[in-house]
């Protein structure tokens, strides 16, 4: 929890927060961080870092943020510019796309992951921008 | 620091529920109802029926208000609709265009 206070102090917009006894039906879209410790059902789309905390729920079809970390409920697919991580205790079912994506031991992930790094020339890469794709179940 | 806070960049289509307080200095479309104080800062952008324990408007709010304690129409809040409480203030300076009803 302290380290999803600190992460909503980066980003230039103003942050916002859903508390542990609230929850929102809708659309949540703007710029500044985004933390969830309640129930939120619908799009994500924010310029900032988006934080699931433990215990909350997220369910979107899309979530668009620079920065993602779940450690409670998310089900849905992710679009970050930057990384995403899935922290031990958490419970993801959807696709993840960052540009570097982590899961903690004690997380549990079923989905597809994707994303950019470079292959060694060896495998074939071209050396620049390979996609590259794994699919994980837990 | 509120529990549910819905900062300046921030926009939310839908509706907000919730038992503790809520702070908008953002944009709320929709609905939003609390057990407790909700806040509309200088500068948000309420578009939405709101119930709450108690309401403080500073910025525009468009949309009807029912309060179980008060609401406060702040200097510089701009409030269309009607607001049903038991006790309203509008300071000087707050523009308000609707009907009060404090259940007389």
């Amino acid at each position: 929890m302290a380290q999803a206070r600190t992460a909503t102090h980066r980003g230039e917009g103003a942050q916002a927060r859903i508390g542990g006894g609230a929850r929102v039906r809708g659309r949540i879209h703007g710029d500044g961080d985004l933390l969830v410790e309640g129930q939120v059902e619908g799009d994500v789309a924010i310029r900032g870092e988006l934080t699931v905390a433990e215990g909350a729920t997220l369910t979107s079809k899309a979530v668009e943020a620079q920065t993602v970390t779940i450690a409670g409920a998310f089900e849905g697919d992710v679009a970050a510019t930057g990384p995403v991580r899935v922290v031990g205790g958490a419970r993801v079912r959807g696709n993840l796309r960052g540009s570097t994506v982590s899961i903690d031991d004690g997380a549990r992930y079923s989905g597809r992951l994707e994303c950019e790094f470079e292959l060694p020339a060896e495998l074939g890469g071209s050396a620049r921008e390979s996609r590259g794709r794994a699919a994980a179940r837990r | 620091m509120a529990s549910t806070v819905i900062g300046a960049g921030i926009t939310v289509e839908g509706e907000i529920t919730t038992d503790e307080d809520v702070v908008v200095s953002g944009t709320v479309r929709g609905k939003l109802s609390a057990k407790e104080a909700v806040t509309i800062e200088h500068g948000a952008t309420v578009e939405a029926d709101v119930t709450g324990g108690s309401l403080v408007v500073a910025g525009s709010l468009t949309g009807n208000v029912v309060a179980n304690e008060r609401v406060d129409l702040q200097q510089g809040a701009r409030v269309i609709g009607n607001v049903k409480a038991a006790r309203v203030t509008i300071a000087d300076g707050a523009q308000f265009k609707g009907n009060v009803d404090m259940d007389v």
